[in-house]
């Protein structure tokens, strides 16, 4: 066995030293085993957040012929093609979470009020309404997507879960993407107070739906959330 | 959101102007006789005239009467015709609203039917990026020729073949007849951009070309596929697909004929998955409309009565 060794950067006054493994000579892995998600809590959590990528996928995709703005529509495209790959990986973790094989389409909403926000998200649909279809989605669904799948990476064990980790990282990275497009445009859209108004109204009323169904997982604001 | 919409509910910024779809489907009845031509399009006039006022094709209305809908599409379009700027400008506009058509008909897929397999549901998102990004290449496109959006009306026949309420039908009227029609106007816009020295459209044209490839790729699959053990729902999806290829016949513009307007793209299609049985039979539908030359003087014969009721001196000959 070599002498403990320092982490590169740091000095004798820190307590990082390592020993190093003696057949590579590399730094000890210092994470911990053990993270808040076993195999079926996260299988149920992928479940929850499939559901919701490839409602989300779905309903933008009927929007697309009943928005006018024309680079609503192109700009939705990507947006729709990057969502179902989203679900895609999503739904590919599954049958290594012990779902079976056939599990790679399985979405589940936690609780019938998820489902019927989904469903309230997507009730809008006569062509003057693109702030309210958009608002529900750009303001409020995936800030909340991003929230909790950042949450769920930090809690999930970091070794034994890594592969939900990655999926989720390139969710993440897209989703905020997907956020920033969409609320540049419901900033230009809206442009009097009125439309800003009912931007507000409309992102207040679905948080609040949100909320009271336990978001995407169910567990919002419980001590599992 | 309700499920299954008709085209008249696409939703249009101001720009746009809607052409009602009566001309494109008379023109696919039409038989090969001068005088019956003739006569339809002189019932299509106020139709015509209501879908072209407000356009960049007013001057060829005033010009040419309802005949000018004739020639721009039933003549081959080559950069040294004397009418190819607005002829082409015409071509990019049509293709820009097919494009936007085809987008929102991919969308509709994936919320009309939400019990479909997960992997049609793929396809169907892919081809939604992939047809915003040929909204946003034609929109390019058309301005690199000097033309703009909403310049043109806009008919939607295109969209009316991505109604369908079974996904077999819709796949084999858009996948198949729709993005088939593609292949064959893109293989054409190919030459033209060869012969005009054009890079830029050449370039582009040629990636979307492809795409389109792959899109009648996923509708001949899934054809296949949703009609497995089922021939009664093969034979109305396979019927579906003939009525629309009939349909973007354009009354024999887009043909097997060498000096078709729109000849058939056979490699490309062959790529695509299309059987040799489809392209005998595609070639067999297009020769059942009038002919070039039918087309050609009954519009010689529209453009001389328009002429003469407006009080215009009769043309030599009509160059478009």
């Amino acid at each position: 066995m070599s002498e403990a060794r320092l982490y590169p950067g740091t000095g004798q006054h820190e307590r990082t030293t390592f020993e190093p493994y003696s057949a590579f000579d590399i730094p000890a892995d210092l994470r911990e085993l053990h993270g808040r998600y076993d195999v079926e809590a996260t299988a149920r959590r992928v479940r929850n957040f499939r559901y919701a990528e490839e409602w989300m996928m779905m309903m933008m995709g009927g929007w697309v012929a009943t928005i006018p703005e024309l680079p609503v529509k192109t700009g939705l495209g990507k947006v729709i093609w990057e969502t179902a790959q989203a679900a895609d990986s999503l739904g590919k973790r599954l049958p290594e979470l012990r779902c079976g094989r056939k599990s790679t389409g399985s979405s589940e909403a936690p609780n019938q009020s998820f489902a019927e926000v989904i469903q309230e998200i997507a009730r809008p649909e006569s062509p003057d309404l693109t702030i309210e279809k958009l608002v529900a989605i750009f303001d409020v669904l995936k800030p909340h997507l991003v929230e909790v799948y950042a949450k769920t990476m930090r809690e999930t064990d970091q070794i034994c879960d890594a592969p939900t980790i990655e999926i989720l990282e390139d969710i993440v990275r897209k989703t905020r993407r997907h956020i920033s497009w969409g609320q540049e445009i419901l900033d230009r859209l809206c442009d009097t107070e009125a439309k800003r108004s009912a931007r507000l109204q409309r992102a207040a009323e679905i948080r609040a739906l949100l909320a009271a169904s336990g978001g995407v997982t169910g567990e919002l604001g419980s001590a599992q959330a | 959101m309700k499920r299954f919409i008709q085209h008249e509910e696409l939703a249009r910024d101001s720009r746009f102007i809607r052409q009602q779809n009566v001309a494109g489907r008379v023109l696919a009845s039409l038989p090969d006789d001068v005088d019956a031509i003739v006569e339809a399009f002189e019932k299509l006039e106020p139709v015509i005239d209501a879908g072209t006022r407000g356009t960049a094709a007013e001057p060829l209305l005033d010009e040419y009467g309802v005949a000018f809908t004739l020639i721009t599409l039933n003549e081959p379009l080559r950069p040294d015709d004397p009418g190819a700027e607005t002829r082409l400008r015409m071509r990019m506009h049509g293709i820009f609203v097919g494009e936007l058509q085809a987008l929102e008909g991919a969308g509709r897929s994936l919320w009309d039917f939400p019990d479909s397999p997960w992997e049609f549901k793929m396809n169907m998102a892919r081809q939604c990026w992939d047809e915003a990004r040929h909204v946003q290449i034609y929109e390019k496109l058309l301005r690199h020729v000097g033309g703009d959006v909403g310049m043109f009306s806009e008919s939607t026949f295109l969209f009316e073949c991505a109604c369908p309420d079974d996904p077999a039908m819709r796949v084999a009227g858009v996948n198949r007849g729709l993005e088939g029609l593609a292949c064959d106007v893109f293989r054409d816009m190919l030459v033209y951009a060869e012969e005009a020295g054009d890079e830029v459209m050449k370039q582009a044209v040629d990636y979307v070309l492809a795409d389109e490839l792959t899109h009648v790729r996923f509708g001949s699959e899934w054809v296949k596929e949703f009609t497995r053990n089922d021939p009664e729902r093969l034979k109305a999806a396979q019927d579906f697909r003939r009525e629309v290829d009939r349909r973007f016949n354009f009354g024999g513009a887009r043909s097997a004929d060498p000096d078709a307007a729109i000849p058939i793209a056979w490699e490309d299609r062959k790529e695509a998955g299309f059987t040799d049985e489809e392209l005998a039979e595609l070639a067999e539908l297009s020769g059942e409309g009038p002919s070039r030359k039918t087309l050609r003087a009954a519009a010689d014969i529209l453009v001389a009565r328009h002429r003469e009721r407006k009080g215009l001196a009769p043309l030599a000959e009509v160059q478009l």
